[in-house]
């Protein structure tokens, strides 16, 4: 009968925790603490080693009913947590980490760089992996917060400099180079691990740069935009991207840079900027590239209604056109889309479309797809007869660039 | 297309999931994930902080207490589920290997002996046909007659006949030795069967022998091949049973209306009674809260079922358009690409495609239909170019399918990307780039280039260290949420579910543990415009479960989950708040209402500053249930003059008491109701109510000269008559002396104790001897009482029968008769009473059940002795009550016949009004036809 009544028991404790879970679901937050409440008191009584750890459980519903309870504050939550800090040893970090979470979002920076500073110092024999990583994340998020000091005090000191007398000055930069040591110390450690730490790679170099040491920052980004075992961040090369722009580094730089980023994410944002630096371009090259960049960009289906993406194509299409040089980079890059892009941009329901929401759209899609599709397409007919119709010259002229060119259109898909 | 320019921290390591990872049943609780900076405004005094879960969520409320049905019941002849029992091991064997901690244990030898015994002509025709001569299953002894002509008895079926039947004959010379006697076999066979479920039970050596002799040859279809394929069959059903994914995606679509304004849009659905019918909603579902009177008419002409006017409910407008497919549709999806519908169908060995005009109210047209040699598992609809899918088959082909190009196959590969999983599931989806496609498989996803499908690939997802799994996790389904962003997709997993964006691949941006009791397979989203959350809804299958999830950035902002996860109402919830049921329908309802679900569709509606969500859920048995999520900022709704007429408590506040549904919800599961017990009734096998012929019983000389005996007889003689033509039953046999007894009393109170509490305490209490001496007296003094109670009673049977003095009759089987009207008597089994015989019929009294059932006078009226006991059968059977009335016989309905493999025998609760002969053979549960016992 011992044997029933542990699993009497068992059920009842399961049964507890459903119910607290379908409140919860919910949202009826009282009701969920109230069963909590008997269901942390049916564990006292609990002597069963299970392997699943009850405590763990206490503690992520409990912080969650304490978050949204109409009656909860921060001072309960804070003390709850403290409990549950010391029910387990495994936990003990990552409770910390999520208590100084909690504190940071409810703006207690004061308390949470404390209890930052508490649980760096904590030792527990030998650490897991995990616990590893976590001891790390609690650096690098003092070393966060050391920063956002450093940065405040750099603020008051660039400021009100010159009304301040020289003493307090001096205690004060020096009290922003203690900041400046315990943060760069600890944020330079996470970096070396893989990871995504585009928040901690943002303020070491902002502080790298504060105090000149550019070689240093350029490394740190360059480990972080190349390394392989780092996932694929494109905010990594932006930064890089950034900084070498910040520095007036070379163009050749800048658009190494870019390029990279371009294969990684073709429908980045910055592909604007690059293609435009690339059409300034003397090289052939160069500009092969941006007419590939720009195409590439337009494939995504974000950039679909994209006026200044749409505008750099015409313009460069009308440009090589003109011209009657590279007519055959056009049909490269149109033999790879003709059988689509007819279809997904220029079909009679977005010349109505385009026409309808956005002028200077319409008209520069329908100058590619007057000179990529010839003047019987029906994006370029119907764009350009309502444009004459509005007696816009603009689309005038444009029809008469459509047909003398026409012979284009059949070179690029001959 | 922003990307956000910081993204919240995160370790990335490379492979194989972690061992230790924490599978708590409350894993999604408490986390705030990380945290980042909010706005990069450093001249701010503090820095503000934002969660990576947590944070204020748009709010939501379910505006009524529980799913409400959209249509009127799907009419499927709706067979119960498939239970694990039916396809198990029962009993010793499988005690004995759970003990050994081993998996499941398929009962194929009983799969194999059903089919045996239900197919005997397929299984040994022609060998039996040609064995007819050789075996005797007669009891005499086998002998050789030598004169020609003689009749012998012979078998017709070896095996399968289990009485022996006689053909004339002639044997000849010498097929003594060509003949075997198979009785004693048979009585082995027999004795087999009685000794089931016994520990020690021994095949005999001639059993043995026999099929020893026999296995190779005696079969029709060859042993081992039906074997096989019985086996593969339950292996199937067995891993569908475990995890159906076949479902994935879900059927249940929602076409919306081109203006948000419009209150109609469309629904695509499945119905009719294999669920092979595809239904659109032409006139769409509306939403609104004000309706026009023509909408209402319409309604009333066509479907007769909703013709009430429903506010704030959504409601269905006119009939829907249906096609009739070859296979129950698995999944539905819809695409809305340049400007009109694009609806794809998948059943598992076709799949089409519809496009359906902007204008509501076109007929959609059908496109294309291919056909697959595997089962389809996925077919989604290219959001970017019209008439383009993507299809992938079991056989791990994933193809992008157009309807003016054909099929264009991508890849081919049985094998699973990134490690070896046996699942044949394979889903492929469409991403920001109209050419590159999504595939996945349970280990993951990899986006392909359309054009170069073999150069141009990267991995987009992987269950490893990368998205931090766990062990065991496995890819359920993928979905691009490419209207809230052109780069974002979804991928739900049994443990967890995740936001990935294309352009970081590998690193899901968002993680939650969804705390689902089934993995989800379901999943619609509602993307929010800008500055709003994009809502997520999961949903399971087998549970029902209905997740309603809120996440927002990947513009700007980096990706945040907003809110605390909210739970919808599932279809079986409502069950609580249908009016009372009769035990029986409570519990088919219950079943029907917690079939598992197979769709998930939502729509937005957006009235003003009133925004609300519907959200439609569709059951396998084809039931669409619709519930309301009313967002928070909205006003309350302004009443009609009809409403405050009408329902002036449901309107008296916003959120009405979510304890009761509102007025006009309690209407529509009435209806509901009503359509359900009205299409189940239907069944034809068994509504007309079990008949017996009379014919043999008296004939009509018999019933002639009795005539004029007593005007009692020939009032009973009347009612016979007529009851028999009504085709109904007599009730009013029984007399007040032998009314059924009201409802037994309760026992003692809850605070009672048996006799073994009670000694107890009075032993430990020390009075045990008193409560001796109480309970012997108490024994003494009911012993007492029953005796005189069992006098009183003889001596009142003795004095009827001096009424009527024309006979006497053995006590015994008066008493008999008693017991069994007592016993049988069943208490009323619905309101709604059997048609009784017209007119009011006196009760009679039980002088004449003895005076017609006597053996005297039965005998007295020339009615041979065998018939006799037939008689009394039939007539206690008419004093036993009314049979199970018409409408409870839906309990029979879904008794499925056992053919081959599905041998899903439902439990029913078995109405007590049968006729005996009629229980008796249903006891017996692998007769097929139940004899009428006439």
């Amino acid at each position: 009968s011992s044997h029933e009544h542990k699993l009497d028991f068992k059920k009842s404790k399961e049964l507890c925790l459903s119910y607290i879970q379908d409140a919860m679901l919910q949202k009826q937050w009282k009701r969920a603490a109230e069963f909590f409440t008997s269901y942390v008191e049916a564990l006292e009584k609990d002597f069963s080693r299970e392997r699943v750890c009850p405590s763990e459980m206490i503690w992520r519903i409990g912080s969650e009913i304490l978050c949204h309870h109409s009656q909860g504050n921060v001072k309960e939550f804070n003390s709850f947590i403290e409990q549950m800090k010391t029910l387990g040893v495994k936990r003990y970090l990552k409770v910390c980490l999520e208590h100084v979470f909690h504190l940071l979002c409810n703006g207690l920076v004061e308390e949470a760089y404390q209890n930052l500073a508490l649980a760096e110092s904590w030792r527990f024999g030998e650490q897991t992996a995990i616990q590893d990583q976590e001891m790390k994340l609690i650096q690098a998020y003092r070393g966060l917060l050391d920063y956002y000091s450093w940065s405040k005090q750099k603020n008051i000191l660039l400021e009100g400099g010159e009304c301040q007398d020289g003493l307090d000055d001096l205690s004060a930069e020096q009290e922003m180079h203690g900041c400046f040591r315990k943060a760069a110390v600890n944020l330079k450690e996470i970096l070396k691990v893989p990871g995504v730490w585009d928040l901690f790679v943002k303020c070491y170099v902002d502080l790298l740069e504060f105090y000149g040491d550019h070689e240093e920052a350029l490394q740190v980004l360059n480990e972080y935009a190349y390394n392989s075992k780092f996932p694929a961040n494109p905010n990594a090369h932006v930064y890089l991207y950034q900084f070498l722009k910040r520095h007036g580094e070379s163009k050749k730089s800048l658009i190494s840079a870019l390029k990279i980023l371009h294969d990684l994410v073709p429908s980045h944002e910055l592909m604007i900027d690059f293609h435009a630096m690339l059409q300034k371009s003397k090289k052939r090259k160069k500009r092969r590239l941006g007419l590939e960049v720009i195409f590439a960009v337009l494939d995504y289906s974000g950039w679909k209604e994209n006026v200044k993406a749409w505008s750099c194509l015409a313009r460069q299409v009308k440009q090589i056109v003109t011209s009657g040089k590279h007519l055959e980079w056009i049909k490269q890059e149109w033999s790879s889309r003709k059988d689509w892009w007819p279809a997904f941009h220029f079909s009679r329901y977005w010349a109505k479309r385009n026409w309808q929401q956005n002028e200077s759209l319409a008209y520069g899609k329908a100058l590619v797809a007057g000179i990529l599709l010839g003047k019987e397409c029906k994006y370029f007919k119907y764009v350009s007869h309502q444009g004459c119709k509005a007696q816009l010259k603009r689309f005038r002229v444009l029809k008469r660039f459509v047909n003398k060119n026409n012979l284009v259109y059949l070179r690029i898909s001959g | 297309m922003e990307f956000p320019a910081a993204l919240f921290p995160s370790y990335f390591s490379a492979g194989p999931p972690r061992e230790d990872g924490d599978s708590t049943p409350a894993a999604g609780w408490g986390e705030h994930g990380q945290v980042l900076e909010a706005g990069s405004n450093h001249r701010q005094a503090e820095t503000a902080f934002v969660p990576r879960r947590g944070g204020m969520g748009e709010s939501w409320e379910p505006a009524d207490a529980a799913a409400v049905p959209l249509l009127p019941p799907n009419a499927s002849r709706w067979i119960s589920p498939l239970a694990p029992q039916d396809i198990l091991y029962h009993g010793v064997l499988r005690r004995k290997l759970w003990a050994g901690k081993t998996a499941a244990t398929l009962d194929f030898a009983k799969q194999l002996g059903h089919f045996f015994v239900d197919h005997p002509e397929d299984v040994f025709g022609s060998l039996g046909q040609l064995l007819h001569q050789n075996f005797f299953l007669g009891n005499s002894k086998l002998r050789v007659s030598v004169c020609v002509g003689v009749t012998t008895p012979l078998p017709t079926l070896p095996l399968s006949a289990a009485g022996s039947s006689f053909c004339p004959f002639s044997l000849q010379r010498g097929s003594r030795h060509s003949t075997i006697r198979m009785t004693a076999l048979m009585e082995e066979i027999d004795r087999l069967e009685a000794r089931r479920g016994c520990h020690k039970r021994h095949l005999t050596p001639r059993l043995r022998w026999f099929s020893h002799l026999c296995r190779d040859w005696l079969f029709e279809v060859p042993l081992g091949l039906l074997a096989d394929c019985v086996h593969e069959e339950l292996l199937q059903q067995w891993a569908s049973l475990l995890f159906n994914d076949s479902l994935t995606g879900g059927a249940l679509a929602w076409l919306p209306p081109e203006d948000t304004g419009v209150r109609t849009g469309c629904l695509v659905y499945p119905g009719g009674q294999a669920m092979n019918h595809l239904c659109i909603l032409l006139h769409g579902v509306s939403l609104g809260r004000e309706r026009s009177g023509s909408c209402c008419n319409a309604l009333s002409q066509h479907t007769g079922f909703q013709d009430v006017v429903l506010e704030e409910l959504p409601h269905a407008q006119g009939s829907p358009v249906q096609f009739e497919l070859n296979g129950r549709i698995q999944q539905v999806s819809a695409a809305w690409v340049d400007g009109e519908d694009f609806i794809g169908v998948r059943s598992d060995y076709h799949c089409g495609v519809w496009r359906m005009p902007g204008r509501v109210g076109v007929a959609p047209t059908p496109l294309q239909v291919i056909r697959t040699d595997m089962p389809a598992s996925c077919l989604t609809v290219s959001p970017h170019l019209p008439g383009e899918l993507s299809v992938c088959t079991q056989s791990g082909a994933v193809y992008l399918w157009n309807v003016e190009t054909g099929l264009h196959r991508l890849r081919c590969d049985p094998q699973t990307m990134f490690f070896r999983d046996h699942s044949p599931w394979r889903w492929s989806d469409f991403t920001a780039h109209p050419r590159v496609l999504s595939c996945a498989d349970r280990t993951g996803l990899q986006c392909l280039d359309a054009r170069a499908p073999k150069r141009c690939h990267f991995d987009l997802f992987k269950v490893g260290e990368e998205a931090g799994c766990q062990q065991g996790e496995r890819v359920v389904l993928p979905m691009y949420l490419g209207r809230a962003h052109p780069s974002h997709h979804l991928v739900t997993t049994q443990f967890s579910v995740y936001i990935l964006d294309e352009r970081l691949p590998m690193v899901p941006v968002l993680k939650w543990a969804h705390m689902m009791k089934d993995a989800p397979l379901f999943a619609h989203l509602t993307p929010g415009g800008l500055g709003r959350s994009h809502k997520v809804l999961l949903g399971t299958s087998r549970t029902q479960e209905l997740l309603l999830l809120q996440y927002q950035g990947g513009n700007q902002s980096a990706y945040q989950l907003v809110g605390p996860p909210q739970k919808l109402h599932s279809i079986a919830g409502c069950l609580q708040h249908l009016p009372a049921q009769l035990p029986h329908h409570h519990h088919l309802l219950q079943q029907r209402l917690s079939i598992p679900a197979a769709g998930l569709a939502a729509a937005l509606q957006e009235d003003g500053p009133c925004e609300s969500l519907t959200v439609f859920q569709l059951s396998e048995a084809g039931d669409i249930f619709c519930q309301r999520l009313a967002h928070e900022a909205a006003q309350p709704p302004t009443p009609t003059k009809r409403d405050e007429a009408t329902q002036p408590t449901s309107r008296a506040s916003p959120h009405p008491s979510l304890a009761v549904p509102s007025l006009a919800a309690a209407l529509r599961y009435r209806h509901w109701l009503k359509a359900l017990s009205k299409a189940c009734g239907k069944h034809p096998q068994h509504t007309c109510p079990p008949t017996f012929s009379q014919k043999r019983l008296f004939t009509h000389r018999e019933l002639e000269t009795q005539a004029g005996s007593s005007a009692l007889h020939e009032q009973a003689r009347q009612w016979l008559r007529q009851a028999m033509q009504e085709g109904g039953s007599i009730r009013g046999w029984d007399t007040p002396a032998f009314q059924p007894s009201p409802l037994p009393t309760p026992l003692e109170p809850a605070g009672g104790m048996d006799s073994l509490s009670t000694r107890l305490t009075a032993a430990w209490s020390g009075d045990w001897g008193q409560w001796w001496e109480e309970r012997s007296s108490f024994n003494m003094a009911q012993r007492q009482r029953a005796l005189r109670e069992r006098r009183r009673r003889q001596k009142r049977a003795r004095g009827r029968r001096s009424l009527s003095a024309s006979f006497t009759s053995s006590l015994t089987y008066q008493s008999e008769l008693s017991e069994l009207s007592d016993t049988a008597l069943p208490p009323p089994l619905s309101p709604t009473q059997l048609p009784r015989p017209a007119g009011p019929s006196p009760p009679l009294s039980p002088v004449l059940d003895e005076a017609l059932l006597s053996s005297q006078s039965l005998r007295c009226r020339g009615i041979p002795k065998e018939r006799r006991k037939m008689l009394r059968d039939y007539l206690s059977v008419c004093t036993e009550g009314p049979p199970e009335p018409p409408g409870s016989q839906s309990s029979q309905a879904c008794i499925p016949h056992s053919q081959g493999l599905s041998l899903s025998q439902a439990c029913i609760p078995h109405s007590q009004g049968l006729s005996l002969s009629q229980a008796s053979s249903a006891s017996r549960p692998r007769r097929k036809r139940p004899r009428m016992g006439f």
